[in-house]
């Protein structure tokens, strides 16, 4: 279920670089692309604005097929101020504009699955696949906007995982 | 050691593609597609002359062959089957409003709304209309060239018509695709025009002609073909024609593999008809989306490969490196 995790996230990420490159955080001290999994991460005391977060949720299995078929639910937690220079007047299309790019960051829907542990990663047999995200309605915080969107990504394992 | 295949479980898919080919109504020869060597074509690109119909939904297919029973002995028992009958549906609502997709999902003959000549006394299925104009030489499936005047008369955004005058022809008329049989001489110029497939929408014009947004089915403008504007589309519950299509259903699975359903000929079977969605679960009263049904009966086709007659073949593509 790990390889379905990553194989989903970094094609998330190679899909969000090619959408919106400016879309990066600073972390660690390296400039990677703004999309990361909160599992993977230091906790945060506060989830980074103008950021997406990977936060998976339940899991599901259903072992009576020819393979197991795993479903996890994921979670893209994304929140915003807006910019300085529009003192966070602009706060709403900021998060219209992550809406857009959740959305096109999740099409097509399937990614071939890879073995990150393997350097390079290694190709396995089956494709990750998930539903269209469910977004949540906006919450405010003051001003401070952020939104969810769950998605349940659907996989099979393998043999040897 | 990886293991270098996998078990597979049931397909997963989303939803369903559609694709309309034209038969030649006058020899009765449908469109055949061959998954061997077309089943991994792009579905936003399919094989020429295959036209995609866009996602539908609610895809049914109803066998309706019958069999019997060969009895013998006392007390009876079965000793072979038979097949009484060759029966099967299809049914489908279709997720966009064409002139393609409505024109299957219609009882009958489908009409394009020519533009209306000034003055012309106004009818169900369109008023008289403008008067054609003849595209010149050179002409494409995605360019018309015009005489300057005539170019003049077409804006971007319209749409076109173009096929040949109606000078009497009997039978089936329209191309590529018989839009409708005339039993009787009409008095309509323009009748061929009315119920032609061949449209497309106008993206550009300038005094050479119009560019088209996308190509027209019928391809480059044949011999004695005109074009006329179009303002829309009209059908009618009645009429005697029956549309005939070859039809390919894709599904694509989660992980790569294909299910094709061909029916090299489908007759609509029931009139227009359609389903209102709303787009709101919670809301029924909202706003909905307004689909086209469509319920159609495939027709047999001889199979050359034994002699057989069959209503549709099912292809399977499995996913790569899935076990067979």
């Amino acid at each position: 279920m790990q390889n379905a995790k990553d194989s989903f996230y970094m094609a998330l990420r190679t899909r969000l670089t090619a959408i919106n490159p400016e879309r990066t955080i600073l972390l660690r001290g390296t400039v990677r692309p703004g999309i990361v999994v909160e599992e993977a991460e230091a906790p945060f005391s506060q989830l980074p604005n103008d950021v997406f977060i990977v936060r998976w949720l339940g899991l599901g299995v259903d072992m009576d097929l020819g393979s197991t078929m795993a479903a996890e639910e994921c979670e893209i937690v994304y929140q915003t101020c807006g910019t300085q220079s529009f003192g966070g007047l602009d706060r709403g299309r900021s998060l219209s504009e992550m809406d857009e790019e959740v959305a096109a960051m999740l099409a097509p829907f399937y990614t071939p699955k890879l073995n990150y542990t393997a350097t390079p990663p290694a190709t396995m047999l089956t494709q990750v696949f998930w539903d269209e995200p469910v977004f949540a309605p906006i919450a405010v915080q003051r001003d401070r906007l952020s939104r969810s969107a769950k998605v349940m990504v659907y996989s099979y394992q393998e043999q040897g995982e | 050691m990886a293991a270098n295949w996998f078990s597979a479980p049931a397909p997963v898919a989303r939803r369903v593609r559609g694709y309309f080919a034209p038969v030649n109504r006058a020899a009765q020869t449908p469109v055949l597609f061959d998954a061997s060597e077309q089943g991994g074509f792009n579905l936003d690109a399919p094989p020429a002359p295959w036209i995609s119909l866009g996602w539908i939904q609610e895809f049914t297919r109803k066998p309706a062959s019958k069999t019997s029973p060969v009895l013998t002995g006392i007390p009876a028992a079965t000793l072979e089957q038979v097949r009484e009958t060759l029966e099967a549906q299809v049914g489908l609502q279709f997720l966009s409003w064409t002139k393609l997709t409505m024109a299957l999902a219609t009882g009958s003959q489908h009409m394009n709304l020519l533009a209306a000549a000034s003055g012309a006394s106004q009818a169900a299925d369109g008023a008289q209309a403008v008067a054609a104009v003849t595209p010149q030489g050179g002409s494409t499936a995605t360019s018309i060239l015009l005489a300057s005047a005539d170019a003049a008369k077409f804006t971007a955004g319209s749409i076109i018509a173009l096929d040949v005058d109606y000078t009497g022809q009997m039978g089936f008329v329209g191309a590529p695709v018989a839009g409708a049989y005339v039993r009787q001489t009409l008095t309509d110029v323009d009748y061929i025009r009315r119920v032609t497939f061949n449209v497309a929408l106008v993206s550009q014009v300038n005094s050479t002609g119009l560019t088209l947004a996308e190509p027209l089915p019928g391809g480059a403008p044949a011999a004695g073909a005109k074009l006329q504007a179009v303002t829309g589309f009209v059908d009618r519950e009645g009429g005697s024609f029956y549309q005939e299509w070859s039809a390919l259903f894709v599904m694509q699975g989660s992980q790569g593999e294909r299910i094709f359903f061909h029916y090299p000929r489908l007759q609509t079977m029931a009139g227009a008809e359609e389903a209102a969605i709303p787009l709101d679960g919670k809301n029924k009263g909202g706003q909905a989306r307004i689909l086209l049904k469509g319920q159609y009966l495939a027709l047999p086709v001889i199979d050359p490969l034994d002699g057989e007659r069959v209503l549709c073949y099912r292809s399977f593509l499995p996913a790569s490196k899935a076990l067979v």
